[in-house]
């Protein structure tokens, strides 16, 4: 599969939360790679190492966080060696970020334009006010937003205007590598549909590539061209947006497509897995998915099972993977 | 049971909710929000209705007005009491409202507020018990600890003295749950139950609430943002828009055959889990805004596709029924 | 309707009053692992259990050791000793031919030739007791004001929330003063007087604050669901949640209330038999405050004491409150 190198390759990563209690292994030797003006979704439920791992990328680390282990190479250079000075420049320039929750995101006491200004100039230098002012005009018009609102303060914007604001902001420095994470969360369904149509109309047309974060496997589906399914701070699944609906390998990732109400096609009973899942200050051994998994055994109680491709460009982490025709 | 197919067990008319806008002490309000405008509908015994709308549509308000935690601004519900008798609690106060109280509960959305932190499991599902004077004290725990188990917080004795924070959400729900069906009530008002838990704690939230209320006899008004989840849990689906109902199917009818431009555009907005559906978006212009002091023609005459003179001159549509008990606000279909 | 769920095995289960006991053990020794780990809170622990056996250490010396003729904290006089005020009798004196080194006087003596040292103690007690005595008081008031306050809100809420803007602009010392001109004041009208202004002031509208961000979760609308009039919500849902941050409010009144004890007692407005602000008033009567570099036994112990029982009580409200708020902890 991979014949271009691509723009994003991360090996082995391992990050830890030290808390009271101890360290939580939150992002346990997750590898992917992102090919250049492709999406990637992120799929998983809370405290699978989502989040984390965008954090990671940016190397916007909170205080209690460390990276262990493993690289993340962006073009070719291994952002975990960089000094600060060259990471402020690497960061926005070439991975930026739309966050979650983007009523935190944007400070209420500046006005909105004014605060992508700040931005710009962090990494274009010298703008003279009009031509940021014409920059900030022409990311409005691309995020579907009336120029002339930059100068509002976003709580004048509704939900979705500022998610919109906040995608500009992020498409500023023109990255290479846009983070999404959770970006239409807490918008409502009309307003999210617009927003992931037209994040992937700017995509295209700049040819950026993207990683979506999500908990919602119906969201990741329609944005994504590869699916990464995460549980518990490993990458459990990770193949082709439709190779992982026709053939889901893993347990868990048929489990949760099992577990997602649809409106389309036939009405089907929804499968609950058993238990909950595990507590990331003592993650249990070998697979970490053995504890709620109708096909463990011995093996996977203490025996990692290895990421490995099946020769498609489908990687499984499991010892006793579905069968391709299960259905 | 007493039970009496041919009335409804919960009868709402021409419900309304206006909220002041800026009003204080001494201060008459000027404005008001139309929160829940004029709604009318039943619920059969032993049925369910999914009430499904974007946020700010009025949808936890009617939940909150059927239950009584709102005292309506206007309208009738008219709920069955333990004779089958239809009787209208919407004015209700003191000592019929605490009889009241014993058929109708309500499940919250968030599970971490939902539940007093300082009060064990035991506490918080006996509370209703409690209030209302019902059993002696070994009783009560006898019926806290079986319904525990039923609802899958095994073994209940080990659930009843702990305290919320040491639950995981899905269990915290499923103590919600509890506490709600421990009176026996015959309706319960869920304001997006599973919507803060994870998928795969999700669906046993869900699927067990389907089930107790099917084995207990309880009818269920689901409030859901997401029609797939109204789908799955709901024989019927009504759809709000700024605090009027815009349509009220039977769930698969009104999936395959949408009337309302409001419905449409929604429906087709829901993404589908699985790449190799593809759907037709139909987008209708602008955003939500707040019904505040709405003027009297249709709510949705903004941003609608088909609105022309005669809705722009004309009041809010009145619900048809278009056949079959689809009924549906709007001139042009 | 009947009640379809089946009746289960409860019966293994211990009685409830002996699962709350544990319970409310689990729940302190929870708390008392965050409280530990806190320095600031430990120190001011350990400076209460001292003064706490100050007090208690009193009586017992004075039943044993003391002879009460010569060390009684109010009548007692040293004859054996010429000129009083007297330094403490371990410290050399070179311009005194009878001097001889004893633990006879640890503090000297008072302008009056009484022993400092037993007057320190035996005042500790009552200066404990009307600063709790205070602290239940303004906890009380504050919190059942604050929770209803929050809870009825409109007129209920406005009328109590004036009352207390206009308790928090007075001036604390200055009436208290005049109060107590006016009228015969005792320790225990201090602790009420106290305890009441500060019981409606400040505290009121901390509690009442925090009251209001618990009156809209949906616990408290479930209670309402469930059939429970508002004394059942105030009493069993807004006050249980509120006890952590009036418990905390309770450690700083008696730091307020310690302070002005001194205060009116340094100006000799309370009728009181002995007390730390009464020892300092006893050398500023009697002209020694004046050249306190000679006489500082006279004023130091007392003022020493009055500093640290209320830093203890402080810094313990500093240490709870990292108990209380959870966001305040360290991760």
């Amino acid at each position: 599969m991979a014949e271009a190198t691509p723009i994003l390759s991360v090996q082995d990563l391992v990050m830890h939360y030290t808390t009271r209690k101890g360290d939580v292994s939150a992002v346990d030797g997750v590898s992917f790679d992102l090919e250049n003006g492709k999406s990637l979704g992120l799929v998983g439920e809370s405290g699978c190492g989502k989040t984390s791992i965008a954090f990671s990328l940016m190397k916007l680390l909170p205080d209690n966080a460390k990276i262990k282990g493993g690289s993340i190479y962006v073009g070719g250079t291994d952002i975990l060696q960089l000094s600060h000075d060259e990471l402020l420049k690497f960061r926005w320039q070439r991975i930026a970020m739309v966050f979650q929750a983007a009523m935190n995101a944007l400070n209420p006491v500046y006005t909105v334009g004014d605060q992508i200004i700040e931005a710009l100039d962090l990494h274009w230098g010298d703008l003279s006010r009009e031509q940021s002012r014409e920059r900030i005009g022409q990311l409005f018009e691309m995020v579907g937003l009336d120029p002339k609102l930059m100068d509002r303060y976003p709580h004048e914007f509704s939900g979705g205007m500022r998610q919109r604001a906040v995608i500009a902001m992020a498409l500023s420095c023109n990255p290479d590598i846009i983070i999404a994470d959770e970006p239409t969360t807490a918008l409502d369904v009309i307003v999210q549909d617009r927003i992931l149509r037209e994040l992937k109309k700017i995509q295209e047309k700049l040819g950026m590539s993207m990683i979506y974060i999500s908990h919602d496997i119906a969201v990741i589906a329609e944005v994504s061209d590869r699916i990464g399914v995460m549980y518990a701070g490993r990458m459990a699944e990770l193949a082709d947006g439709v190779d992982i609906f026709e053939h889901p390998l893993h347990p868990y990732t048929y489990a949760l497509m099992r577990a997602f109400p649809s409106i389309k096609g036939e009405k089907h009973e929804l499968v609950t897995l058993p238990g909950e899942p595990p507590d990331l200050l003592f993650p249990p051994p070998g697979c970490r998915f053995h504890p709620r998994c109708p096909r463990a055994t011995d093996v996977c109680k203490q025996e990692q099972p290895p990421f490995a491709d099946n020769g498609r460009g489908h990687f499984v982490a499991c010892w006793h993977p579905m069968e391709a025709n299960h259905e | 049971m007493s039970n009496n197919n041919d009335k409804p067990l919960l009868r709402v008319q021409g419900l309304k909710k206006y909220f002041p806008v800026g009003g204080g002490f001494l201060r008459q309000a000027r404005s008001f929000i139309h929160a829940v405008d004029d709604l009318e509908f039943d619920i059969p015994m032993g049925g369910s209705l999914g009430l499904v709308g974007e946020s700010g549509c009025g949808k936890t308000t009617t939940g909150k007005l059927l239950v009584r935690l709102h005292e309506p601004t206007d309208g009738q519900i008219f709920i069955q009491n333990e004779q089958g008798e239809l009787e209208d609690i919407a004015h209700r106060k003191g000592e019929s409202m605490k009889t009241f109280r014993r058929r109708v509960q309500m499940i919250f959305q968030d599970p971490y507020e939902s539940l007093n932190p300082r009060r064990t499991i035991y506490d918080t599902v006996a509370e209703p018990l409690v209030v209302q004077g019902i059993g002696t004290i070994v009783e009560r725990e006898e019926r806290v600890a079986a319904l525990l188990e039923r609802v899958g917080l095994t073994p209940a004795t080990s659930f009843m003295f702990r305290f919320p924070h040491e639950l995981s959400g899905g269990q915290r729900q499923r103590v919600a749950i509890a506490r709600a069906l421990i009176i026996d009530p015959v309706f319960i008002a869920a304001d997006e139950p599973t919507s803060m838990l994870d998928v795969s704690i999700r669906t046993g939230v869900m699927n067990l609430m389907m089930e107790l209320a099917g084995e207990m006899g309880v009818s269920y008004l689901y409030i859901t943002h997401d029609l797939a989840v109204a789908r799955y849990m709901c024989e019927r689906i009504a759809v709000m828009y700024l605090g009027k109902m815009v349509e009220r199917a039977s769930t698969e009818e009104l999936l395959a055959n949408p009337l309302h431009p409001y419905t449409r555009a929604l429906i087709s907005a829901v993404p589908v889990p699985d790449p190799r559906i593809s759907r037709q978006a139909i987008d209708i212009k602008g955003g939500v805004s707040a019904p505040i002091d709405p003027p009297p023609i249709c709510r949705f005459f903004a941003r609608c596709p088909l609105g022309d003179d005669f809705c722009e001159n004309n009041p809010h549509p009145p619900m048809e029924d278009k056949g079959g008990g689809h009924y549906v606000a709007c001139y042009k279909v | 309707m009947n009640m379809t769920v089946q009746t289960s095995s409860v019966d293994t289960a211990p009685p409830l009053w002996q699962m709350r006991l544990k319970l409310a053990l689990k729940n302190f020794k929870s708390g008392w692992a965050i409280f530990k780990e806190n320095p600031i809170g430990i120190i001011g622990l350990v400076l209460i259990v001292f003064f706490a056996l100050l007090a208690a250490l009193h009586p017992i010396l004075m039943a044993t050791a003391w002879e009460p003729a010569v060390y009684d904290p109010i009548t007692g006089y040293d004859f054996e000793i010429l000129i009083h005020p007297s330094p403490p009798t371990w410290i050399p004196q070179p311009d005194n031919p009878m001097w001889e080194f004893s633990f006879r006087h640890v503090l000297g003596t008072d302008p009056l030739g009484r022993d400092v040292l037993s007057q320190l103690m035996f005042s500790t007690r009552s200066e404990f007791l009307l600063g709790v005595g205070a602290a239940l008081v303004t906890v009380l008031i504050a919190t059942t004001i604050g929770a209803v306050a929050a809870y009825y809100g409109g007129l209920v809420d406005m009328i109590f929330m004036r009352i207390a803007d206009v308790v928090y602009m007075l001036p604390f010392i200055a009436l208290l003063i005049v109060l107590s001109s006016l009228f015969d004041f005792e320790l225990i009208h201090l602790a009420l007087v106290y305890g009441v202004l500060a019981g409606f002031g400040g505290t009121t509208i901390v509690i009442k604050s925090q009251a209001l961000t618990i009156k809209v979760k949906a616990y408290i609308e479930a209670a309402r669901i469930a059939g429970g009039n508002d004394l059942h919500i105030i009493f069993t849902h807004l006050v249980p949640n509120l006890l952590p941050l009036s418990f905390l409010y309770m450690m700083f009144t008696v730091t307020g209330a310690i302070f002005s004890e001194a205060v009116l007692s340094f100006f000799g407005l309370l009728d009181i038999r002995m007390s730390w602000g009464l020892m300092i008033q006893t050398a500023q009567a009697a002209g020694y405050l004046l050249n306190s570099w000679k006489y500082w036994y006279l004023m130091f112990p007392s003022g020493v004491a009055i500093t640290l029982l209320c830093a203890a009580f402080y810094l313990v409200g500093r240490a709870l409150d990292e108990v209380v708020n959870p966001r305040l902890r360290k991760r």
